[in-house]
């Protein structure tokens, strides 16, 4: 299978006050067409700036530290913003966290994604943008087009307005959809729809997509592949059935049992100790190494390669080592 | 939330404008008279001094100062609601021909320094915001700080002393020359009025629109435009720059009677026949029927401009107009 997004050794840091924020470390991984890759992680692990970085929609204070990024066999990494422009809605695409605040609350919604329309093709004449945009609008499940087309997104309930997000963000056939967050502001009987209708555009749409969520039960619902990130770093990756029927690091067996579905009657919900490391300056060793009940001393002196367990599943954790003790009570012996 | 009858609603305005008129009307009579001064020297000139107790008692009958203030009050109420604003003490004509021969320079020095002001403070903040944090913005954001902090009668004095006393250039003061009126004329003489006009309100608006800019940049529906493949310059005029201007013009609606108190000082120093020199003459000469006339129209207006601010406030940005479209209904 071709691979449509390599990302090789990406780093991204943030100059702040407090020093350099190193919120992206040494990640790779790579995307094949179709696919819905997912990437899992806690608040502030770094998963929202590493989709933003290979858009290269990072804040002024953010940069690309070292890494290639391969969109379709071309090394993007050096692109200027202009060159960005022309990929941005066609190569790739995004989806926000909040879509009250991704529209443009004084633009009508039709507006919108007929701008989005235009980006690519200027010459559109102003029917075929509209046309368009009423497709756009039907393939996303927005019932009543021609009506809504005038509406302001503050006149749209919180589901319509993700749905015209993703409109936006399909406009111009993108092969991959970035989709940060996309169900975290909606309710929760809005957020199976825009899971399913995300699978579902992605599937007709042949685009490959990466979700963005620390939400595990949005992984098992929509992913293929799922990669676990921590303080910056992917710890594990493999298939869904690999992470959650197998899963190797200690931190996804603590994200893992931290589920609801998992806690017993009359137990308090297992939470996972201690907070997540900061990225000014960040532990030597394996970051999780302080909040891992099953560290090792090394953990503390080098941080771990990744290990190879089968041809799709990998995982950062010297506890794969062949040195290291095996461990009862871990995840799939609990 | 606004009311939905229009009638009600432009009703309400109307009578809220005539209220503030009347209140304000009332208060400038009560204190121009409390202040001191001899009304009838603006009337009788230097005769006035020399006049008996029994002359001055006739002349104040004649001019119906010799009622009580608010027996006057009435009299004068009377009379401007039927349009007539009694005469002009100091030019002894009515006191509405005497606005009307210099109103129209002031609305030409006003409303091109209105429109300077408006449009280059749009300008400047949106190369501010554009080139924000680098030389350009530091060098535009210090300059304007400092040219905005010089007192207007102060920068008038030196630009007078600089393009008139030394370099000749330009006139001092006066509307146009005495004799010969051509536009070119009347454009060289609004030179330096407008200068600092401009000048000295300019930054405020620019520093403004500059910040506000910045906020929207910054927001998160840049990035959803961004995504979809939109160059910066597109994002920055459609988007941020269509996200303030209802702000901006609902503040430059409230900032004409601002910039028109500035021409008051500017014309009194440049000795420009407007409303500003006339209003300072007859604040100083107790002239006070044209006091109560210029009182009435610059108060009218700052009234006026704060009740049109809100209506285009509450047009322009749709998510204030919220009560006039109902909810779509959630389908899914």
């Amino acid at each position: 299978m071709s691979v449509l997004l390599e990302i090789k050794n990406l780093s991204v840091s943030f100059r702040t006050a407090q020093g350099e924020v190193e919120a992206v470390r040494d990640v790779s991984f790579s995307l094949s067409p179709g696919e819905v890759l997912a990437i899992v992680g806690e608040s502030g692990c770094g998963k929202s700036v590493l989709c933003r970085s290979i858009m290269k929609l990072l804040p002024g204070n953010g940069w690309i530290r070292g890494g290639t990024i391969l969109a379709d066999g071309t090394d993007i990494t050096h692109y200027t913003q202009r060159d960005m422009e022309r990929l941005r809605g066609r190569l790739f695409s995004m989806v926000f966290q909040d879509p009250l605040t991704a529209l443009n609350p004084t633009i009508t919604i039709g507006a919108q994604i007929a701008e989005a329309v235009r980006v690519h093709q200027p010459k559109a004449k102003k029917a075929a943008v509209r046309r368009r945009v009423l497709e756009l609008m039907d393939l996303v499940g927005i019932p009543g087009g021609e009506e809504r087309y005038g509406r302001y997104p503050h006149e749209f309930s919180g589901g319509m307005r993700q749905r015209s997000v993703m409109a936006i963000a399909l406009a111009s056939g993108p092969r991959i959809l970035f989709a940060d967050e996309p169900t975290t502001a909606l309710d929760v009987t809005i957020q199976a729809q825009i899971l399913d209708l995300l699978r579902d555009v992605q599937a007709r749409l042949g685009a490959a997509a990466i979700l963005v969520t620390h939400d595990l039960g949005v992984v098992a619902r929509a992913a293929d592949r799922v990669a676990v990130m921590y303080a910056g770093k992917i710890v594990e990756y493999g298939t869904v059935e690999d992470i959650f029927y197998d899963p190797r690091h200690p931190y996804t067996w603590g994200l893992l049992r931290s589920l609801p579905a998992w806690a017993e009657d009359g137990q308090p919900l297992y939470t996972i100790p201690g907070m997540p490391p900061s990225l000014i300056d960040p532990p030597k060793g394996d970051a999780f190494a302080c909040r891992n009940e099953y560290a090792l001393a090394i953990d503390y002196q080098e941080a771990p390669p990744m290990f190879r367990i089968s041809d799709t599943h990998y995982a950062a954790t010297w506890l794969l080592d062949a040195r290291a003790p095996k461990i009862q009570g871990g995840w799939s012996h609990a | 939330m606004r009311q939905k009858n229009p009638f009600l609603y432009y009703g309400g305005k109307v009578l809220s404008f005539a209220v503030s008129l009347f209140l304000l009307s009332l208060a400038a009579f009560y204190v121009a008279r409390l202040a001191p001064g001899d009304p009838l020297v603006s009337y009788y000139g230097d005769r006035a001094e020399k006049m008996t107790v029994q002359e001055r008692e006739q002349a104040e009958a004649r001019l119906g100062l010799d009622r009580p203030v608010h027996v006057q009050y009435i009299r004068w109420l009377e009379g401007a609601v039927r349009g007539d604003f009694g005469i002009s003490y100091k030019y002894r004509t009515e006191a509405l021909s005497v606005i009307a021969a210099r109103l129209p320079n002031t609305l030409i020095l006003g409303g091109i320094g209105f429109l300077l002001i408006f449009t280059g403070a749009l300008a400047l903040g949106a190369i501010c915001a554009w080139n924000e944090g680098n030389l350009l913005d530091r060098f535009i954001c210090k300059a304007g700080t400092v040219v905005s902090c010089i007192p207007e009668f102060w920068m008038s004095l030196v630009l007078i002393l600089i393009f008139s006393v030394h370099l000749r250039w330009l006139p001092s003061s006066g509307a146009y020359t005495i004799g010969g009126g051509g536009i070119a004329n009347r454009a060289v003489h609004l030179v330096l009025p407008l200068t600092v006009t401009v000048a000295g309100h300019l930054w405020y608006y620019a520093y403004m629109i500059r910040n506000r800019l910045l906020e929207e940049i910054r927001a998160d529906y840049v990035l959803l435009a961004r995504a979809k493949g939109l160059g910066r310059r597109k994002v920055l005029f459609r988007h941020c720059l269509r996200s303030v201007l209802p702000t901006y013009l609902s503040l430059m609606a409230i900032s004409v009677p601002h910039i028109l108190g500035g021409t008051y000082i500017v014309e009194t120093v440049f000795s420009y026949p407007g409303i500003g020199t006339l209003s300072y003459e007859s604040a100083r000469y107790q002239d006070y029927n044209l006091l109560m006339l210029l009182c009435i129209l610059s108060g009218g207006l700052v009234i006026l401009c704060n009740i049109l601010a809100q209506i285009v406030s509450e047009r322009i940005d749709p998510r204030m107009r919220s009560g006039e479209t109902p909810e779509v209904t959630d389908h899914g």
